[in-house]
Parts: structure tokens; C-alpha cells; sequence
């Protein structure tokens, strides 16, 4: 495997990011407005609860929302796929000097490189916000972001080549985008979720905005004591990313063969 | 009038189009209700949070589908349609009002299932007291739709549009009392965001969502004013203005 011609696959995908600027100024108001508005107001309403387990739900949040805004930008690289198959580019793609499975690595890095580079000015507005308690605790949990944000985009390539209707893959990433924050500690602490119902609690303990949210909080120092061993969470997220980066490279090779995604 | 219904049943053909749109739409509208509104209700003592937000709902899912005509019109300017549309056998001003009032009936019937969700968790309302969330929801269906055409006309960058609606998006809902109680916005006034406060006071997001609380929620918090209704009226008439003259205006200079 040439890592030149790997790495020409990376910068594409990396370019091509740019041309979502105005996509991308709007995430970025949505998380000023959700750290200035929502985070502050919210944490006013909450704060007995915020007390209960010890944290600030301010700070809390603003960690919450900036693994949101990492999962939303990684998912990006999906929509791309999609856009790629219904406008011909993919027989553009198969004429290049690189091989199917460096363009297939390629696209799953390019997908979650970007959206870490998208993502780190907010990282830095977050930590200057945050805090940093240990500067190793928060090189893993940096480090085990960008494990999470490479499955995400692992994730959301297999959902691109698995459908072949714009139609099913709008209403999936829409439902799962749905289900997937709401059902995960990005928001709240797993303690009120299984107050709220016992079985969120159980799907919240499996999901990887969990673990990622839940180790940038422990990176930070935002939470002392996390409901799982800070290891666990890293072996989670390596699952993850195995997973579905090897997932994602295999269906999108198979795809590429003989023209199935017309 | 029958050139107006022949515009609003093409833009009601149009938002079966985007079906799956819709769907993906209702299953974050519902689990908001369901697994966040739960879970923040275990949070805060405040309220009764899932029946506080129920309303609140009701008014998100409005705004989103009342905002989808705009898109729609900044598709159509980009494409140059207005061109065919122009073509059609009706009046530029017939044309301009039968869009604005196709938006705001788009945005009723996306948000009926969420209104009749309201009904069954919290309870019915009397007729009078339907007929004016009916009204209410309606005048700002219009003025919604009227907001979202107005940005629609005023680029062709369907990327500007995009921004503009999300910045018009978040100003309206995170200052308002559509996600928490106006009692808990007054925070802002600690941290120099004061004009905030009074913005939300008067955001027809939070008078019609906090008339239909008015009415389901038997809270003394919440009580009926006229000036409710007003504020929506005012908002939807100077909105839905403002739009037609600006789609209008749009057709003739292109």
C-alpha cells in the first residue's frame, strides 16, 4: 500500500470539506448557541441535579456538545459518498492510480481527519472553558477522540454504501442521529437516565458518544470519577473503530465492484 | 381565490416530496419528547419538564416544516422555475400569497400529530380553547413561513440561505420559553445578555408556546392573555408582508 497515493486520497476528502464552509459556519453557531443559551439557562433549571453528582452541568455540557459537534462532522463523509455514486464520480475515482483499497482507507481517514480538524478551534474554545486538570489524562482522551471520530465516519460510509436510496439513508442518519445523542451521556449524566428509564440507562452504556463524552470529561477533569474504568471507555472506542472502519473499507470495496452502487 | 388554492395544493404535492425528510423530522421531534424531555424531567425540580415541553413541541415541529417552503423558493430562484411559475395564469401577488399561506398550512398539518400528542398526555382542551390554539399556531405558521420566504428571496446562495436560517433558527427557539420556563431565561440578565431576555419576552415562539401551556397545563404560571395572541398576529402580519412583497418583487426584477 503506497502511503503517497493514500495520503492523495486523505487530502481530496480534506479539500473537499472546505466546500461545506457556510454548513460548517452554521455548526459553528449552533455550538456558540448552545454553549452561551442553552448551556447556561439549562444549568440554572438544573442545578440541585448538578449538585447531587457533583458536577458543574455548565461544563458538562459544553463537553457533551463538542463530541456532538465531532460526531456531526465526521457523519459528513457519508453525504459525500452518496452525492459521489448519484453524480458519477465513483467511475472518476476507479480511473485514478490508486488502488481500490488505498482509496476505500483513504476516505475512511480523510472522513475523520477533517472533522477533527474541523473541530479543533472548538476543542480549544471548550478547553479554555474546561480547564485542564491532568495533561495526560487529556492526551488520552484526545487521543481516543480521534479513534471515535474515525469510526463515525467508518459508520457512516457503511450506511452510505449499504443504501442505495437517498431517500433510506436521509431517514436513517436522521433517526439514528436522533436516537443516538439523545440516548447517550452527551447531555446527561447516565444516573438521571436511568432514573428516566432503566433501559435508556442500558443502551446509553453501549454507545460510543458515551465513552467519548464521558473520557473528554475525565480528560478535562470536569468528572473526577467515571462510571467505567477510563480503559474500558478507550477499549470501547478502539472496538468501535475497528469495527467500523474495517466494516465500512470491506462493504465499500465490494461496492465499488462490477458498478453495484448504480 | 382559486388561483391561491391551486398554488397552496402544488406546495402541498411538493412537501409529500420530502417524506422521508418529514419522517427523520418526527422520530428527533419524538425522541426529544421521549428519551430528553424524560430524562430532564428526573433533572430539574423546577418544572414538570416533559409536561412543560410537551407545548414546546408542538411549536418546534411548526417552525421546522413552516420553514421548509423557503427552501424550496431559494431552490426554485436558483433553478430560475419562477420562470414557469410566472408563465401560470394568475397574478404575481396571487402567486406570492398562495406560497406564504402554503407554508404556514404545511407547518399545521406536519405539527397536528405532535399537537394531538399534547392532547393525549396532558389533556383536551374546550372547543374555544381549541379553536384559539388553532388560530394562534396558524397566524405563526404564517409568520414563520413568512420569515423563511423572506431570506429564501433576498440570495441565490442556497449555502447563505442555509446560515441565515440557522442563525434565525437558534436566536428564536434558545430565546424563547420553548425548551425552559421564562422565569429561568431571566439567568442572562446575570451575565450581560439582558436584550436576550426581553427578546425571548416578546419572541411569538414563546407566546404561542406558552398560550397553548395556558390552556393544558392548569398552571398558574401560565394564564391566558389576549396580548398573546396579539404578539403572533402582529408578528404573522408583518412577516407574511414582507414576504409577499419580497416574492413579488423577486419575480419581477428576474
Amino acid at each position: 500500500m503506497g502511503l503517497r497515493r493514500l495520503w492523495f486520497v486523505i487530502e481530496r476528502d480534506l479539500r473537499m470539506f472546505i466546500q461545506y464552509k457556510f454548513l460548517l459556519i452554521m455548526r459553528a453557531i449552533w455550538f456558540v448557541a448552545q454553549v452561551a443559551l442553552f448551556g447556561l439557562i439549562v444549568n440554572k433549571m438544573v442545578q440541585d441535579a448538578a449538585t447531587e453528582v457533583g458536577i458543574s452541568y455548565f461544563n458538562y455540557y459544553v463537553a457533551g456538545v463538542t463530541i456532538i459537534t465531532l460526531y456531526s462532522t465526521a457523519m459528513f463523509i457519508g453525504y459525500d459518498i452518496f452525492e459521489e455514486a448519484e453524480h458519477g464520480v465513483f467511475e472518476y475515482l476507479l480511473t485514478l492510480p490508486v488502488s481500490r483499497r488505498e482509496l476505500v482507507l483513504g476516505r475512511s481517514i480523510g472522513g475523520g481527519l477533517r472533522s477533527f480538524i474541523y473541530v479543533g478551534p472548538l476543542l480549544v474554545v471548550s478547553l479554555f472553558i474546561l480547564g485542564v486538570s491532568n495533561p495526560i489524562y487529556l492526551l488520552v482522551a484526545v487521543a481516543s477522540l480521534f479513534l471515535f471520530a474515525f469510526g463515525v465516519s467508518g459508520m457512516s460510509i457503511t450506511l452510505a454504501v449499504a443504501m442505495k436510496s437517498g431517500d433510506k439513508f436521509d431517514i436513517v442518519t436522521g433517526v439514528l442521529d436522533a436516537l443516538i445523542v439523545r440516548l447517550s451521556t452527551t447531555m446527561y449524566p447516565v444516573l438521571y437516565l436511568q432514573r428516566a428509564m432503566p433501559a435508556y440507562a442500558s443502551i446509553a452504556n453501549f454507545n460510543p458518544l458515551t465513552y467519548a463524552s464521558d473520557l473528554f470529561r475525565w480528560g478535562t477533569g470536569v468528572e473526577g470519577v467515571l462510571q467505567f474504568s477510563p480503559l474500558v471507555g478507550v477499549l470501547g472506542l478502539f472496538v468501535f473503530f475497528f469495527a467500523f472502519t474495517f466494516v465500512g473499507v470491506v462493504f465499500y470495496e465490494r461496492r465499488l465492484e462490477g458498478g453495484s452502487w448504480e | 381565490m382559486k388561483a391561491i388554492l391551486h398554488v397552496i395544493e402544488y406546495d402541498f404535492r411538493n412537501f409529500f416530496r420530502f417524506r422521508w425528510f418529514v419522517i427523520g423530522l418526527i422520530a428527533m421531534n419524538l425522541a426529544d419528547l421521549f428519551i430528553s424531555a424524560v430524562v430532564f424531567t428526573q433533572m430539574t425540580s423546577v418544572v414538570d419538564y416533559f409536561r412543560f415541553f410537551a407545548p414546546g413541541l408542538a411549536v418546534v415541529g411548526l417552525f421546522a416544516s413552516a420553514f421548509m417552503i423557503g427552501r424550496e423558493i431559494n431552490m426554485e430562484v436558483r433553478r430560475e422555475i419562477h420562470h414557469y411559475m410566472l408563465s401560470l395564469p394568475m397574478t404575481r401577488t396571487e402567486l406570492a400569497v398562495g406560497r406564504v399561506l402554503a407554508g404556514g398550512l404545511r407547518g399545521m398539518l406536519y405539527m397536528t400529530p405532535l399537537l394531538i400528542t399534547n392532547f393525549v398526555v396532558l389533556r383536551f382542551p374546550s372547543l374555544p380553547q381549541l379553536l384559539l390554539i388553532l388560530l394562534t399556531l396558524l397566524l405563526l405558521a404564517i409568520g414563520i413561513s413568512g420569515v423563511s420566504i423572506s431570506i429564501a428571496v433576498s440570495t441565490t446562495s442556497f449555502e447563505k440561505f442555509v446560515t441565515a436560517r440557522g442563525v434565525v433558527y437558534y436566536m428564536l427557539f434558545f430565546c424563547s420559553s420553548v425548551f425552559y420556563p421564562l422565569s429561568v431565561i431571566q439567568v442572562l440578565n446575570t451575565k450581560g445578555l439582558g436584550p436576550l431576555v426581553t427578546f425571548a419576552q416578546v419572541n411569538p415562539l414563546t407566546n404561542g408556546s406558552d398560550l397553548i401551556r395556558s390552556f393544558l397545563l392548569d398552571s398558574p404560571e401560565y394564564v391566558f392573555s389576549p396580548l398573546m395572541l396579539l404578539n403572533v398576529a402582529i408578528f404573522c402580519g408583518i412577516f407574511a408582508l414582507l414576504a409577499t412583497l419580497a416574492y413579488a418583487k423577486i419575480l419581477e426584477r428576474q
